[in-house]
């Protein structure tokens, strides 16, 4: 669904340099893929430049497919450098949904209106059905009327989960969902994603720092870092085997 | 695309209405921060407002303040009233008579005696009547003031009989007329007991003190008959005046200068040929004309001696109905003198040095080629229509008309003359008035008013000094509160800028999070901006409420002190829109800055809490 080829991007921060190498990179549709890696690797770089919210320096290709076929598909460095940024944004509107590491839940609005914002902000008119659903599934239906501020973490991780899915998007991306609970609610949390993902034959990208909890991924990629010269790094994502 | 760009733009106002209410301390705290400002402010103004237009009103706004009157008699014409209505700064302006033209009789309904009150002319739009709670009189109508409803014990609807008196040919006599009271003045408006009647009124009673009738009133007495006037006189003789004759006739009698005039000159101005072996001398002042009296002077000296004296009048043009113009001879002739002329002896006879009757004078001899239709017009100071009637014709070469009627032509030139519709006589209309009562628009104008006045030659009464002194005082006002507004307006602004931008930076984090869920850097631009809307309308809120509660308790306290509809602290609506209209530019100009730093907020940066 999502395909990039050669992508590099270089990063500048006081002083160091940073660079991400991406030879290629493939999201087939409805699948996991898990990008793992220590901190500082560039995987939430990768994950942001896959969510269409940090432009790569530059890209060989990078499209989006969207069942139309690799030639029809999307060129999505094109709308970068042509600065259609309400393009993009109608992409993420449309098609991605997006887990943070600690939910990224609106505290101002109640986990309801949290959860319907994205499918609101589409213009969807059916989504209570699946929310309701999904929020049955994930055993958060009795937190709906709450504000954000007065859930676990575990509750909240399910609601960015549920908020990701209601608008029906192709692909959620989840960056570290799971990094700020135990391992073993880490590992239930994971299982929900997996399981609400897998039945809307939605794909999902997880960024994490933690083999085990992506270990049904259907495609993995590390991160290989080196040091340059002083003050570079660089870092090289590789499917792994 | 199209709707969905509107579906997500409908979304802000909500989102950020919920993030206010979510934060609804800070949005307090934000909100009454603001209501501290826009209060004491609206306060202020309305203590400025309120106290200077009062003060302004009772006293500065005064009309006896804004009026301008000679201080002596001249004489004022109609065109110069004219004039001065237009000049920048005059609200109104009307002409006064002489004041012992205007003193009035009235009688105490209940004494019975007979009090004395000054008539002074009003007329639609006097401000010294209409600031003063009364109405400008209409015809029939007359306003006291104070002092004389008081002295009569009368009240706005009563009526009261005015008389007026005048001796004539050693007889007294007297007019009345009913007035209705439309309204007393307030005190301020002067002391003295005076009654305001329309103008026509006061001119009527003048005119009847002058010893003239008074018809649409029913007021017998005189017609104003023009006087003669004459450029000179041509005076004719069978025989030469010796030296001592001649000069004699330019002594005391009002002409100055004696000239022979030749044959052809006389034929020139009076139509007559000069006979045979007569001489003729032409008599004038230069620079003012022969008047009856110096014609009278001159016969008197010429008794006794063959003579014909006639008057004549230049260039005398009168119009007929097709544009053409005829210029007249005068010509009255004893049938006497017209025999020793050897002309025809004009039907209207020798020179009686009277305008009247008008009947006699309008008449014409027109030579036989001459064809005439009677409508003639005599551009004067007024157009003087006369029908002439055609008596008859002439072997002179120009048309002629009683001399007469050229004396009163020549007047009609200086003066305005009419002919009455009721006698159908010759009728002098008033020349000008001998003063006039002016109000300007507001005391600023007084000064420009006063000192054109006085480029005028004339000398002015203006509380000129006084006006000064109070708008020294004005302006100290005004600028002190120009400078606390200006203090208040600039705390406001800073309130709303920085709370909106303080607002923005603590909601970087939703704002990216916004930006992720699919919302673009257009939408996330109205946040702040509508965020900014919403408290600067709360701030206004409270701000007005504020002020409503305390501008009632300044108002109630100072109760005592205050006219009923006076109020110490009061807002005119221009200024409660004006402030509105402010505070909402100034929180658009201030969430401007937060919107532009908002959709520069860039989610991969904010959305991750290391």
């Amino acid at each position: 669904m999502v395909y990039l080829e050669n992508l590099y991007k270089r990063r500048e921060q006081a002083g160091s340099v940073f660079e991400l190498c991406v030879p290629e990179l493939e999201i087939p549709p409805g699948s996991m893929v898990a990008l793992v890696g220590d901190s500082g690797c560039g995987k939430s770089t990768l994950l942001d430049m896959l969510a269409l919210v940090m432009q790569p320096t530059r890209v060989e290709r990078f499209l989006l497919d969207l069942g139309q076929g690799k030639e029809n598909a999307m060129d999505l460095q094109a709308l970068w450098k042509n600065r259609l940024e309400s393009r993009l944004a109608q992409i993420r509107r449309n098609h991605m949904g997006y887990i943070l590491q600690t939910g990224g839940l609106l505290s101002f609005l109640s986990v309801m209106d949290n959860v319907c914002l994205p499918a609101r902000i589409k213009g969807n008119q059916d989504y209570l059905q699946q929310v309701t659903t999904l929020a049955a599934r994930l055993g958060i239906e009795q937190c709906l009327a709450r504000k954000p501020d007065y859930l676990s973490i575990g509750q909240r991780q399910r609601a960015a989960i549920l908020r990701a899915m209601a608008h029906g998007p192709d692909l959620v991306l989840a960056d570290e969902p799971t990094a700020a609970v135990d391992k073993a609610r880490a590992r239930l949390i994971m299982q929900d994603l997996r399981g609400v993902t897998r039945d809307s034959g939605t794909a999902v990208v997880v960024v994490t720092h933690d083999t085990d909890l992506v270990a049904d991924a259907d495609v993995t990629y590390s991160f290989v870092l080196s040091q340059g010269s002083e003050g570079l790094v660089r870092a090289e994502c590789r499917r792994s085997v | 695309m199209g709707p969905q760009k509107n579906h997500s733009l409908k979304m802000v106002p909500g989102l950020a209405a919920s993030s206010l209410v979510h934060d609804r301390i800070l949005t307090l705290c934000l909100i009454i921060a603001l209501a501290a400002v826009i209060g004491p402010l609206l306060v202020l103004l309305g203590l400025k407002h309120g106290t200077i237009e009062t003060l302004r009103e009772r006293l500065v706004e005064d009309p006896v303040y804004r009026e301008v009157r000679p201080a002596q008699i001249y004489e004022f014409s109609p065109e110069w009233f004219d004039r001065m209505r237009s000049f920048p700064g005059v609200k109104f302006i009307v002409p006064s008579v002489l004041p012992l033209s205007s003193i009035l009789h009235v009688e105490h309904p209940e004494t019975g005696s007979l009090e004395m009150f000054d008539l002074i002319s009003s007329g639609p739009g006097d401000p010294l009547l209409l600031e003063n709670s009364a109405p400008a009189p209409q015809e029939g109508q007359c306003v006291l003031t104070h002092e004389a409803a008081r002295v009569l014990g009368l009240e706005q609807g009563d009526v009261l009989e005015a008389r007026v008196t005048r001796s004539r040919q050693g007889r007294r006599e007297m007019a009345a007329s009913r007035l209705e009271v439309a309204g007393v003045l307030q005190p301020r408006a002067g002391s003295l007991p005076r009654i305001y009647a329309p103008l026509s009124f006061v001119l009527d009673i003048e005119a009847y003190k002058e010893g003239y009738g008074v018809p649409p009133r029913g007021w017998e007495g005189d017609t104003p008959e023009p006087y003669l006037s004459y450029d000179g006189v041509m005076l004719l003789m069978p025989g030469p005046l010796d030296p001592i004759e001649r000069t004699g006739l330019i002594i005391n009698t009002g002409f100055a200068r004696i000239n022979e005039a030749e044959g052809i000159e006389v034929t020139e101005k009076t139509a007559v040929p000069l006979p045979e072996g007569w001489t003729a001398y032409r008599l004038s002042t230069p620079g003012s004309p022969a008047t009856m009296s110096g014609i009278r002077a001159l016969r008197q000296k010429l008794r006794g001696k063959e003579h014909i004296l006639l008057p004549y009048v230049r260039d005398i043009v009168l119009q007929d109905a097709t544009g053409r113009n005829i210029a007249p001879a005068g010509l009255s002739l004893s049938r006497r003198e017209a025999l020793l002329l050897d002309v025809e002896y004009p039907p209207w006879g020798g020179f009686t040095g009277s305008a009247a009757s008008a009947g006699r004078l309008t008449r014409l001899l027109v030579p036989d080629s001459f064809d005439f239709d009677s409508g003639v017009v005599f551009h004067g100071v007024l157009d003087l229509h006369m029908e002439l009637e055609a008596a008859g014709s002439t072997a002179l070469q120009r048309p002629l008309v009683p001399a007469e009627l050229m004396g009163v032509l020549r007047t009609a030139r200086q003066r305005g003359v009419k002919l009455e519709p009721e006698s159908g006589e010759f009728a002098m209309v008033r020349g000008g008035f001998r003063g006039f009562r002016l109000y300007t628009e507001s005391i600023d104008d007084v000064p420009r008013v006063y000192r054109e006045l006085q480029e005028q030659g004339l000398e002015i009464m203006a509380q000129v000094e006084t006006i000064q002194r109070i708008q020294v005082l004005d302006e100290g006002f005004a600028r002190l509160y120009a400078l606390l507004a200006l203090l208040g307006i600039t705390g406001g602004t800073a309130v709303l800028l920085s709370s909106l931008y303080a607002a923005v930076e603590r909601l970087r984090k939703d704002l990216g999070v916004l930006r992720l869920v699919g919302l673009g850097r257009r939408h996330v631009f109205f946040f702040p901006m509508v965020q900014g809307l919403m408290i600067a309308a709360a701030g206004l809120t409270l701000g007005f409420a504020c002020y409503y509660v305390l501008s009632a308790m300044i108002n109630h306290t100072f109760a005592s002190e205050l006219a009923p509809g006076e109020k110490f602290c009061s807002l005119p609506l221009s200024y409660t829109g004006g402030i509105i209209l402010l505070t909402t530019c100034l929180a658009l100009a201030g969430s401007l800055v937060a919107a532009w730093r908002a959709t520069r907020i860039d989610p991969a940066e904010v959305i991750r809490d290391n």
